[in-house]
């Protein structure tokens, strides 16, 4: 395995200039209302865009025509597409581009095919161990909560004899929708004997990456209602003040932003860890502990965005909203925060460990 | 006049309320139970309709003016059996607000004129006080209405108006002197919805419903005789309206129902022997007890015949904080299933981040709960301002 590229000031700020072109930093969110409550839920030329600015890559090694970044960098651009709301799934896609056969990534990583991860057989679940069958290359397989899944060209999916690669075109399989909250929705494939490849190597690496990855969008939902809500709190009036006069409000403020910083210093850590190249249990504690700060406080900081501002925050028209409907979706997907925490007990060591 | 709730006096709690229990299962109509969403007069009125033939719509009016005249506690009783049995909250602005209104401070007139078009169902109210720039800052409301001649001229903008496309009638906090400290110069209009120049914007609010709206006034003019009590006298009129408002929002029944709602999805999602679950659970179940016992603290006063002061406020905070944390709690159990628009595949009854979201505005409306804690500290524990 190749070390990936530190990242330094310089590439965040070249990732983030990029993101702008997708996520415009001033929050323009009519491409996303759009794009909302229909299928395939993203926009296929934005898709493109994408494979351009080389974010579907971003793992893969130089050698094989990606980036060479590491999670550090991940984390950097999901947190750009958490602010933008950004539908598409690109991270799902990302953090699974390493693991495509030579042929088909290629057509990946410049934007024309979208192969989407399908790892989930249970609710609530963290667990890529699966009752799926591949059998002298014909899958038989039952994935639920697949996100975005309409827009996908294939599938990489994990079964008890490894990965396969199915098309979503395939003969024997299909795919039903739920709309989600955010305006997306959910997937659920049904494979039955159905023509597939084998792929070589193991979900779990990029599972984890995922998991975080999910956490620093929602750190970057966090970062952008947060912003909404202070500007609304030096301008709204009543009683003849500005309504961030009133401490209250200015407590409540800071309270929010230390959980915000909290939920940064455990995703940075987390990232850093990955990329120093940890062993798979203290990887999945640092990502644990991220996901299970940022689901709650995503919810705590989108919940009380809509309490700051009142009444205007409770319409649809007012962007408010769409952080909230984006952190429910998001906060259980890969793990709530009881999960996270449940795992990290399980896994982490005792605590008198801390103390040398 | 034979008194037509009078067989109702002769039984007691009990039989009060198997009495309604009964009633709501041979007359409410099925397809109404649970509904996911507060529903639009259409949809309401055979409930409505159903309602005003028994004589059962006004518990809290007095029987004089065709209510039930019930006990505060008699009263709870019917809010509990209409709850348990999931029966829709009606538009119900006329019976809560304007009834009780008309009653206290309505003229002889008034009260003939709109309080049997209430109990029959043909006038459907609306709220009109809040604006753009008067929220929780109500007293600063600038929509005006100036007399000329017989009527009151009305211009200006109301916001938030809960229901507005179906009801027929406005009650209005309008200015009627703008060189009054802000409180003195605020009156109280009836408007009829229908009037020219008034025109009305459903927004779409966060369950994605037109449940709420904008009303514009445009030279609107109103019958000088539509005036309730003394000019320039609605704000303590309105207070005390709000005040009564903030028991009804204090009422256990939404953190009840969601209660119920958790204990099923934890049973339907298998966390429900979790030790996790039942301490959370418990915690909560205990939180509704004691809500009720002080809620039932109130009533009792109620039921003296004490006015209520600024202390009702608790009931409104902590009913509204419940019903949150409640679907909060139901968020963190539900997996993903926290993330659907629709309700729980399998089980329609079950939609935590629809109950969720109908939670969020409960700390807004009716005087936001950093409002409440405001009035609490300033005019109940008398810390200086
Ligand atoms: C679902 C819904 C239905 C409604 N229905 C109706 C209706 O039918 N009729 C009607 O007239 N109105 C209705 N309202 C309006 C409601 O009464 C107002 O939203 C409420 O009074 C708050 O006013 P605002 O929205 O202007 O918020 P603002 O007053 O602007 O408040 C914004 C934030 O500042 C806080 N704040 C304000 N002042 C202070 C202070 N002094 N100290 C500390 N914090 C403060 C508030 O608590 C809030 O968090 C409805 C609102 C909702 C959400």
């Amino acid at each position: 395995m190749t070390t990936p590229i530190p990242l330094d000031d310089e590439a965040i700020r070249l990732l983030r200039d990029s993101a702008a072109a997708i996520a415009p930093p001033g929050g323009d969110f009519r491409r996303i209302r759009a794009l909302r409550y229909h299928l395939p839920g993203i926009d296929p030329a934005v898709w493109r865009q994408i494979g351009e600015l080389g974010w579907l890559g971003l793992r893969v090694a130089e050698a094989a025509g990606g980036a060479g970044l590491g999670v550090q960098a991940l984390c950097a651009l999901a947190r750009e597409l958490g602010a933008g709301l950004v539908p598409e799934p690109i991270l799902a896609a990302a953090v699974i581009a390493p693991l495509l056969p030579p042929a088909t990534l290629a057509a990946v990583l410049d934007g024309t095919r979208i192969i989407l991860p399908a790892w989930q057989e249970r609710a609530n679940s963290l667990d890529a161990a699966s009752a799926s069958v591949l059998h002298d290359g014909r899958l038989s397989a039952h994935k639920v909560f697949v996100p975005m899944a309409a827009c996908a060209h294939g599938f990489l999916v994990s079964t008890r004899d490894g990965l396969a690669l199915l098309a979503a075109d395939a003969e024997g399989v299909s795919l039903t929708t739920e709309p989600t909250q955010d305006g997306g929705h959910f997937g659920t494939l049904r494979a039955t004997k159905a023509l597939s490849t084998p792929v070589a190597g193991a979900l779990g690496p990029a599972l984890e990456e995922a998991t975080l990855a999910t956490a620093a969008y929602l750190l970057g939902v966090m970062d952008r209602v947060f912003a909404l809500t202070l500007d609304y709190l030096r301008t709204r009036e009543q009683f003849g003040r500005k309504i961030g006069s009133f401490q209250a409000l200015q407590h409540r403020a800071a309270d929010l932003h230390l959980q915000i910083e909290l939920t940064r210093a455990s995703i940075d850590a987390a990232a850093a860890t990955l990329d120093a190249g940890a062993s798979a249990t203290v990887a999945a504690c640092a990502v644990s502990r991220a996901k299970a700060r940022a689901a709650e406080a995503a919810l705590l900081v989108t919940r009380q965005a809509i309490q700051l501002h009142g009444g205007i925050a409770y319409t649809d028209e007012y962007d408010a909203g769409l952080f909230l409907r984006k952190a429910m979706v998001l906060a259980n997907l890969h793990g709530s925060a009881a999960l996270h925490r449940a795992r990290y007990a399980r896994l982490a060591p005792p605590e008198d460990a801390d103390d040398d | 006049m034979t008194d037509p709730h009078a067989a109702l006096d002769q039984l007691d709690d009990a039989g009060f309320r198997a009495l309604v229990r009964g009633w709501l299962r041979a007359n409410y109509p099925p397809e109404l139970r649970n509904p996911p969403h507060r529903l639009h007069l259409a949809a309401a009125r055979p409930w409505y309709d159903r309602l005003a033939a028994q004589g059962w719509l006004a518990p809290g009016w007095p029987r004089e003016h065709g209510g039930m005249g019930l006990s505060a506690a008699r009263q709870m009783i019917m809010i509990e059996e209409f709850e348990r049995h999931g029966c829709a909250r009606l538009p119900d602005h006329g019976i809560v607000m304007v009834g009780p209104l008309l009653i206290q401070h309505g003229s002889e007139a008034q009260r003939a004129r709109f309080l049997p078009k209430i109990l029959s169902g043909d006038h459907i109210w609306c709220q009109g006080y809040s604006e753009p720039n008067a929220g929780s800052d109500l007293a600063s409301l600038r929509t005006e209405a100036v007399l000329e001649g017989a009527h009151w001229v009305v211009n200006g903008q109301k916001t938030w108006t809960t229901l507005a496309t179906d009801a027929n009638w406005i009650f209005l906090l309008a200015r009627t002197d703008k060189t009054a400290r802000k409180q003195d110069g605020i009156s109280f209009l009836l408007v009829p919805m229908d009037s020219p120049g008034i025109s009305v914007r459903p927004i779409v609010n966060l369950e994605l419903q037109d449940e709420f709206c904008e009303v514009f006034f445009d030279n609107v003019r109103v019958p000088r005789e539509n005036l309730v009590g003394a000019v320039n006298r609605g704000w303590s009129m309105a207070k005390a309206l709000l005040g009564f408002e903030r028991i009804f929002l204090g009422s256990p029944r939404q953190s009840a129902y969601a209660l119920a709602r958790l204990r099923r999805l934890a049973e339907h999602v298998g966390v429900a022997e979790e030790a996790g679950f039942i301490e959370r659970h418990t915690r909560l179940r205990l939180d509704l007890a004691d809500h009720q016992a002080l809620y039932e603290v109130f009533a009792a006063r109620l039921r003296r015949g004490e006015v209520l002061g600024a202390e009702v406020s608790m009931l409104k905070l902590h009913q509204s904080e419940l019903f949150q944390r409640i679907t909060e709690a139901m968020l963190e159990i539900a997996g993903e299933a926290a993330g659907l628009l629709e309700p729980m595949a399998g089980n329609r009854d079950l939609h935590p981040s629809g109950l969720f979201i109908q939670a969020r505005p409960t700390s807004i409306y009716g005087g936001s709960n950093e409002i409440q804690r405001n009035i609490l500290a300033r005019d109940v524990l008398r810390l200086p301002g």
